[in-house]
């Protein structure tokens, strides 16, 4: 695309939505005062109702002891060991995190409709869209208590070895901490996105087709730099076909640091705030929609 | 018509639940007018799948007519701040099953914006009202039915709501439980609360509500004060006991001249609380039950009663009583289901 | 407070979705530019699938296609090391493959498939065509290698070094260091091979430019610029010594060749003779003795004669 017309692009985008919330602004605006603390009280039990749940307990003890087991490559030579713990390390945060994203957001509305306490909520002074943005932040809360902790053991494990190598001598691990944290935390915003679809599919369909969605979701969403050279090289419907699913699809690639905290490289921050940045208007979009479709939705 | 006084007015409200494979659709609710007035206790009773329970969900924005209008306190169903003034305590208490009540009535509570201190006031107030302070740390999942009733009960009293609404509040209890939770509506009656009741026990129906309306196959077949819907007392009754002494000579007596009156005797009824009614002829009858009988005589036939009387006295029986009684809740129930055409 | 239509409220909310997408196109244009090894890596793995067919383990298969590249590329690597210590080193070949075509930034994995062919299959081949073959398959793996990670000095320094070591193309190699010496994160050494290579060669204005050339890389680096300044003051004068100048070669290729012998070592060369027992040069001069520390000779003196072995470099 050239860049006059990326330029109109981020001007008429913008233009719509601030002239949306412009026009709506006193359908919304007075709600907030009472909006806000519903969201959070019923993101607050969200948490409260995953923590006892023993499944995700489960998940997180068999990472951390995935993560542990990650020492085991202590016959390979120090620069090889890095590479591998934190390429295992991140992959396991990356994998098990969305399997608890799946397991955390997949049920939260389709549970609360078929268990039927929805009724009791929709029944007191909450929107919809509040129930909806409750949960998500819920889910969000329950996934980056999770991350972290995954996250935190990842680190134990690496400067544990670095200890461990830099004592045997002439060796050297270094691993690149600071780069690590922030492939972890990326992965983390890729998994908010995920959730934030997971949980517009749940309004709309099963615990099942969601699930399978999601997981379909995911893998789409890591290719879709490979989608795009392909739609490069092709043409009509199937490059329209692509095209749809490139911009339809979240882009999980731009959250995707393992490479370079694994080997080393610098990590353009520009490229980690622009991702964000994406994540979080796509995030946006996906609970407009999901709330749209909730407040159609006879339960 | 709506008036200050009213609470909820509906107004031809229908519901029809289409699908790929019904295309024309499934009337659930059928063209509902209802009017509910400020502190009156309502009613609706209906068999499995007469549109009570899609009724109330209409009002509650669960789900949305398909024409038709609903208002509460005078303003649309869709308004937030309608829910504000009232309460719901859903059938079988759908709440989260891994919290205790505290917890529960804490959340729910929150969700109307009070403050930390108001919500402890507030809880320790309901728990008390329903019973459950001794139980306040019980998780939910291992409370008895009546409990969850009474937990289910305290949340939809959370802000203390002007309309309370209750689909099936002794569903699943006890006999001890409908007891409970009957004189804890009452109470509620007693505080000036209006209350819309969904319920399938007549009984407690009988006992709690000013008004009744009845439901089937969606529409609303009848409806008003309980002596409305039993009108008139339609027969007189005259109850005489003392039969084992009539035998013989006497007891064919009796019978000729109960039958010379034109009153025809009814086969003996297999359960005592058979509704004569469903088994006897139309007209004058009686029914003779080892050692008591009952005539009943019709409004038209009312003028046999002197000859009934001398007739069972000459026959050696004593009069028990002479009534005139209105039908059962039940009765009227049955009644107008009847008389809805096919 | 207002309340919209169910209508009104799903066109604004339409047009609220396509006001952020539309605005998100750019900034995701953005990310590609910051990070163009995303949209690289999908091009060339398209025109590198055939290679993708015969990998390794199916569990790297299998991550690889659930878009762990780097997890599958480190399963790789790990059947690669079983397989070098099981002495297997044509099946390491497709392993090492998959493992730079699936992570390309392991540059670990980038040295030793340049190494091991360059080196030991070049070694283990029985013919001169099939040393020159692995030789140039080594050299053209590290040149990928270069054109993969352009940032990174060290692919540059293994390609410059191959060059130098294995196949001697010195000019190239000259080239190829000087290229990595402008890399960011290049260590002082290498900026100090560019010149020894033209020293290898005896380019003289070679070696002075690359020489003025290292002098400017690393300033601070106190060892680095004593060494440049050495080199720099004996190339002054040596250039113009021929003894000094014949000393050189002959030094560089007797470590380098071992017994090979330099072609002008032949009979009535001026300063050179050659050792009777092992055969090495020895300086000519009145005590000239031995040098060899393996030769039996060691530090006896030795008599001029005429060398008869001639010298393949």
């Amino acid at each position: 695309m050239t860049p006059i017309l990326l330029r109109i692009m981020l001007v008429v985008g913008l233009a719509l939505v601030v002239s949306v919330i412009v026009l709506t602004r006193r359908a919304w605006l007075p709600g907030i005062g009472h909006g806000l603390p519903s969201i959070w009280r019923i993101a607050k039990i969200t948490v409260a109702e995953a923590r006892r749940r023993r499944v995700l307990q489960a998940v997180i003890a068999l990472v951390i002891l995935i993560l542990l087991s990650m020492t085991a490559f202590s016959y390979l030579s120090p620069q090889e060991q890095a590479k591998m713990v934190i390429d295992g390390g991140l992959a396991a945060i990356t994998v098990f995190g969305i399997l608890l994203a799946i397991f955390v957001a997949a049920f939260l509305i389709p549970n609360e409709v078929e268990n039927r306490t929805v009724y009791a909520i929709l029944a007191k002074p909450v929107r919809r869209s509040e129930f909806v943005l409750g949960k998500y932040l819920g889910a969000l809360i329950v996934l980056a208590a999770m991350v972290a902790v995954m996250t935190v053991v990842l680190v134990g494990v690496l400067v544990t070895l670095d200890h461990l190598i830099k004592d045997q001598a002439g060796s050297s691990f270094n691993p690149n901490l600071a780069a690590v944290v922030l492939a972890a935390v990326m992965s983390y915003c890729s998994l908010a996105v995920l959730t934030a679809l997971i949980v517009l599919i749940s309004t709309v369909s099963s615990t099942t087709m969601t699930v399978i969605a999601a997981l379909i979701i995911w893998a789409v969403g890591s290719l879709q730099s490979q989608i795009y050279v392909l739609a490069e090289s092709n043409g009509g419907a199937a490059k329209l076909f692509l095209l749809v699913l490139y911009y339809l699809v979240p882009h999980l690639e731009n959250f995707d640091y393992r490479f370079q905290a694994a080997n080393f490289v610098a990590i353009s921050v520009p490229s980690a705030i622009g991702a964000v940045i994406v994540g979080i208007g796509y995030t946006l979009v996906v609970l407009v929609v999901a709330s749209i479709f909730f407040s159609d939705r006879q339960v | 018509m709506a008036t200050a006084e009213t609470v909820l007015h509906i107004e031809g409200l229908t519901k029809i639940y289409r699908s790929l494979f019904t295309p024309a659709g499934v009337k659930a609710v059928d063209d509902l007018n209802l009017t509910l007035r400020k502190g009156e206790t309502y009613s609706v009773v209906g068999p499995n799948g007469s549109g009570k329970t899609t009724t109330l969900k209409i009002l509650l924005g669960l789900i949305f007519p398909t024409a038709g209008s609903a208002t509460i306190f005078g303003k649309a169903i869709a308004d937030l701040s309608v829910r504000e003034r009232i309460g719901f305590l859903p059938e079988d208490a759908y709440l989260y099953d891994c919290f205790n009540g505290e917890e529960l009535l804490d959340f729910y509570a929150g969700l109307f914006g009070y403050s930390k201190r108001k919500r402890a006031a507030l809880v320790e107030e309901l728990l008390t009202l329903v019973g459950m302070q001794a139980n306040r740390k019980v998780a939910f999942r291992e409370c008895s039915k009546g409990m969850r009733q009474r937990i289910a009960l305290a949340q939809a009293l959370v802000n203390d709501p002007e309309l309370l609404i209750l689909d099936e509040p002794t569903s699943g209890l006890d006999p001890a439980g409908r007891h409970q939770m009957t004189l804890l509506i009452q109470e509620l009656k007693r505080r000036g609360k209006t209350i819309l009741l969904c319920s399938h026990f007549l009984a407690e129906v009988e006992e709690v509500c000013d008004r009744v309306g009845i439901m089937y196959r969606g529409k609303l077949v009848a409806e008003g004060s309980l002596p409305e819907l039993a009108g008139e007392p339609e027969e007189v009754v005259v109850t005489f006991r003392g039969l084992e002494r009539v035998a013989g000579a006497a007891a064919t007596r009796l019978r000729e001249r109960l039958h010379t009156a034109g009153v025809a005797v009814a086969p003996e009824a297999a359960e005592p609380d058979e509704t004569p009614a469903s088994s006897a002829p139309a007209g004058a009858f009686a029914t003779l039950r080892g050692a008591t009988g009952e005539v009943h005589l019709p409004a038209a036939h009312e003028s046999k009663l002197w000859v009934i009387l001398q007739a069972v006295n000459e026959a050696g029986g004593q009069i028990v009583e002479v009534s005139r009684p209105r039908p059962s809740l039940q009765a009227i129930f049955v009644r107008a289901i009847r008389e809805v055409p096919e | 407070m207002a309340m919209l239509s169910r209508r009104a409220r799903n066109g604004l909310g339409a047009l609220f979705c396509l006001g952020v997408l539309l605005a998100l196109v750019p900034v995701q244009e953005s990310i590609y530019r910051a990070r163009p090894e995303l949209l690289e890596r999908a091009r060339s793995r398209r025109q590198h699938a055939a290679s993708m067919i015969g990998m390794g383990p199916t569990p790297a298969v299998i991550a690889a296609l659930g878009g762990f590249r780097s997890v599958a590329a480190d399963l790789l690597w790990l059947k690669a090391d079983q397989v070098w210590h099981g002495g297997s080193w044509w099946a390491m070949l497709p392993l090492l493959e998959g493992v730079v075509e699936l992570d390309p930034s392991f540059e670990l994995a980038w040295k030793v498939y340049g190494w091991h062919c360059a080196y030991n299959l070049n070694a283990e081949s029985k013919t001169d065509i099939d040393r020159n073959y692995w030789l140039q398959k080594g050299i053209e793996i590290l040149e990928r290698a270069g054109e993969t990670n352009p940032k990174s000095w060290e692919m540059k320094w293994e390609l410059a070094w191959t060059y130098y070591d294995r196949s001697h193309e010195l000019p190239r190699a000259a080239e190829a260091f000087y290229e990595a010496s402008r890399l960011p994160g290049a260590e002082s050494y290498v900026s100090r091979f560019y010149y020894r290579s033209y020293e290898n060669i005896l380019d003289h204005d070679g070696i002075m430019r690359a020489l003025a050339y290292a002098r400017t890389q690393h300033p601070k680096d106190t060892k680095h610029q004593f060494l440049v300044t050495r080199d720099t003051n004996y190339w002054k004068w040596a250039w113009n010594d021929p003894r000094e100048h014949r000393r050189i070669i002959v030094k560089e290729n007797t470590a380098r060749y071992q017994r090979a012998v330099p072609p002008y070592l032949y009979p009535n060369d001026p300063f050179w003779d050659v050792c009777p027992v092992c055969g090495m040069p020895v300086e000519k001069g009145k005590n000239a003795v031995c040098e060899n520390l393996s030769c039996p000779n060691y530090k006896h003196p030795i008599h001029p004669q005429t060398a008869t072995i001639s010298a393949s470099p």
